[in-house]
C-alpha cells in the first residue's frame, strides 16, 4: 500500500504547521487514525478586523492531494441542513469535491482555507444575520454534480457526461472506442482531440471519483 | 497598545451581557431542560454549574452545566451511577440529540431545521454521598474508575476564590480556540496551581508563566481535586498525550509572541457595530473574484 502522505514526507507535515502559524495561529495540526486533522478557531478577518470566528476541523485524507479535505464546523453553530450546505452528518459542502481536485492549487491546504473554507464561512455569517447567500451555489444532490461536471466537460446531457467520465476513468484512451458523445462513431473519427484536451484537465483518478460520486448519489436519491 | 491593556480589551470582548442573545437563548433552553428533568425525575435536585456559575465565562465558550443529582438513597432513576446516567440520557434523548461525554451529557438540537446546533448545555447526573447533600458521586463512562467523588460548591468556591480569574478566562480562551482536549475543571485546577505563588504578577506575566510551565515539564504535573484531595485520580485526565498536546501548543504560543507579538495569540481587537460588521462581511464577499459554489450531497 502506498505510504500515507504525511508519513512519506514528514517534512510536509512540519511545513504545513509552519505555513499555518502566520495566517491561522489557532489551527493546530494533529496526526490521528491515519489522517491529519487541523482543528481550532478559523477567523474571518477583513481590514484588520476579526468579523467572526468558527471552530473548525479539516480532515486531510490519507490520499491527499488526490482526495478533497473534508470540513466540519465543530462549534455546533451552523445547523446541519441543505440550505446551509451542510450534510446531515455535519460535513460541510463548500464545493463539489472534483472541482477542487482540478485546481492547480489543490496541493495547498492554505489555498483551501483561503478559498473554499473562507467563502463558506463568510456566507454563513451573512446568512446568520438575515442576508442571502452571497455567492452562486450548485443545486443540491445529483443535479449539482451534473451541473459541475457538465461545466467541466462542456455539455449538459447527463448520459454524455456519464459516458465521458467512463471514458476518462480509463488509464489510457483507445481510438477504436465508441465516442462518448453518442454519435456511434469511433473516437478517432470523432471527439478524440477533445477527449485528449479534457484528459489534460481531468486525470483518470478524478474522473473515477466523479463517476463513483454520481453512482453513489443516484443511489441515495 | 500596552500588553496588559490589550489583554484587558480581549477580556472585555469576551464578556457576555445578561441581555445578550446568547444568554437569552441559554436561559430558554435551560428552562426547557429543567422542566423536562423535573417532569421525568420529580425528586432530583437541579442546580447550575459550569463556567456561568464559577465565573470564567467567555463569549467563545459559554457553557452551562445543569446538575441533576439524586438523594443518596433515591433509586428512582436507577440503583447504580451507571443506571442513573443511562436513565437521564434516555429521558433527554426524547427531545435532544445527546452526546455522551465522560460524565456529562451534551445537548444538541434534533429538529430538522436546526439539526446539530449546540445548546451549550451539559447535563451532569449524579448521586449525593450522604444526607448532607454536599459531596456527590458522578459516573465516568470512559475511565478506569467508574465513580468520581465531587463537590460542586467546593469547585465553584475554589475557582472564585483563586484570585486569578482573569488568567483563567484568557487561558480558557486560548484552550478553546485551539480545540485542546483537556477537561475545563482540570485545566482550571492546573492554572490555579501554577499561579499559586504569582498572583501579584501582571496578567501577561501570569499567562507566560503558565505556558512556560507547560513547555518545561516533561511529565504531566499532578493536580489535586479540592473536592476529594488525594482521592480522585486526575492523572488519566491529564495523561501524557494530553500533556504533550498542550505543551506543544504552549510552545507555539510563546514562539508566536516572540515572532509576531501578542495579537497573534488573541487576534486584533477592534470594535465594530453590528451594521458595520454586516457591511464588512458583504464587502468581503464582494471582493471574492472567483467564489466557490457551495453544494450539498444530502438532497
Amino acid at each position: 500500500m502506498k505510504k500515507l502522505w504525511h508519513r512519506a514526507n514528514a517534512a510536509l507535515l512540519a511545513s504545513l504547521d509552519e505555513d499555518l502559524r502566520g495566517p491561522y495561529p489557532d489551527l493546530g495540526v494533529v496526526a490521528e487514525n491515519e489522517c491529519v486533522y487541523l482543528r481550532g478557531s478559523f477567523p474571518i478577518i477583513c481590514d484588520g478586523v476579526v468579523l467572526d470566528r468558527y471552530q473548525i476541523e479539516v480532515r486531510i485524507p490519507r490520499n491527499f492531494p488526490h482526495a478533497l479535505p473534508t470540513l466540519r464546523e465543530i462549534g455546533g453553530r451552523i445547523p446541519w441542513n441543505i440550505d446551509r450546505h451542510v450534510n446531515t452528518n455535519g460535513e460541510a459542502c463548500p464545493l463539489v469535491p472534483e472541482e477542487w481536485l482540478l485546481e492547480p492549487r489543490r496541493e495547498s491546504i492554505l489555498c483551501f482555507l483561503n478559498g473554499p473554507v473562507r467563502d463558506f464561512f463568510v456566507a454563513q455569517s451573512l446568512v446568520e444575520v438575515g442576508q442571502p447567500w452571497p455567492f452562486p451555489w450548485r443545486p443540491h444532490g445529483t443535479d449539482g454534480l451534473y451541473q459541475a461536471y457538465g461545466e467541466l466537460l462542456g455539455t449538459h446531457d447527463r448520459a454524455v457526461i456519464r459516458k465521458y467520465l467512463e471514458c476518462l476513468s480509463k488509464d489510457a484512451v483507445k481510438g477504436h472506442w465508441e465516442c462518448p458523445c453518442g454519435s456511434g462513431n469511433k473516437l478517432r473519427h470523432c471527439h478524440l482531440n477533445d477527449v485528449q484536451v479534457v484528459r489534460a484537465k481531468i486525470p483518470p483518478s478524478v474522473a473515477r471519483q466523479a463517476l463513483q460520486r454520481l453512482v453513489r448519489q443516484a443511489g441515495q436519491t | 497598545m500596552d500588553i496588559d491593556k490589550y489583554l484587558a480589551a480581549v477580556l472585555d470582548s469576551q464578556n457576555l451581557p445578561e441581555d445578550s442573545v446568547e444568554l437569552e437563548q441559554l436561559r430558554i433552553h435551560r428552562a426547557d431542560v429543567e422542566a423536562l428533568l423535573k417532569r421525568e425525575f420529580p425528586k432530583a435536585h437541579i442546580r447550575y454549574g459550569g463556567s456561568k456559575a464559577k465565573g470564567p465565562l467567555i463569549r467563545d465558550a459559554y457553557d452551562l452545566d445543569i446538575i441533576c443529582y439524586f438523594d443518596h438513597d433515591d433509586t428512582t432513576a436507577g440503583k447504580t451511577l451507571k443506571d442513573i446516567y443511562g436513565s437521564v440520557q434516555a429521558a433527554l434523548a426524547k427531545h435532544y440529540e445527546v452526546q455522551t461525554k465522560t460524565s456529562a451529557l451534551r445537548l444538541r438540537s434534533k429538529d430538522a431545521a436546526t439539526l446539530g446546533q449546540d445548546f451549550h448545555i451539559d447535563v451532569v447526573p449524579g448521586r449525593y454521598v450522604d444526607e448532607s447533600n454536599g459531596d456527590c458521586f458522578i459516573y465516568q463512562n470512559s475511565a478506569e474508575k467508574e465513580r468520581l467523588k465531587t463537590n460542586l460548591d467546593l469547585h465553584i468556591q475554589h475557582v472564585r476564590d483563586s484570585g486569578v480569574s482573569d488568567a483563567i478566562r484568557l487561558l480558557k480562551l486560548w484552550k478553546v480556540r485551539r480545540s485542546l482536549g483537556i477537561k475545563q475543571f482540570v485545566f482550571d485546577l492546573l492554572v490555579i496551581k501554577l499561579l499559586d505563588q504569582r498572583k501579584s504578577a501582571n496578567l501577561s506575566a501570569e499567562l507566560k508563566h503558565v505556558w512556560q510551565e507547560l513547555c518545561d515539564a516533561a511529565e504531566p504535573l499532578s493536580v489535586e481535586d479540592p473536592a476529594n484531595p488525594g482521592g480522585n485520580d486526575l492523572s488519566k485526565v491529564l495523561d501524557g498525550a494530553t500533556w504533550s498536546e498542550h505543551s506543544s501548543a504552549a510552545r507555539r504560543t510563546l514562539n508566536s509572541i516572540e515572532q509576531f507579538g501578542w495579537e497573534q495569540v488573541y487576534g486584533p481587537i477592534v470594535k465594530v457595530s453590528a451594521e458595520e460588521r454586516t457591511e464588512k462581511l458583504r464587502a468581503a464577499a464582494a471582493a471574492v473574484v472567483t467564489p466557490t459554489k457551495a453544494w450539498c450531497g444530502n438532497a
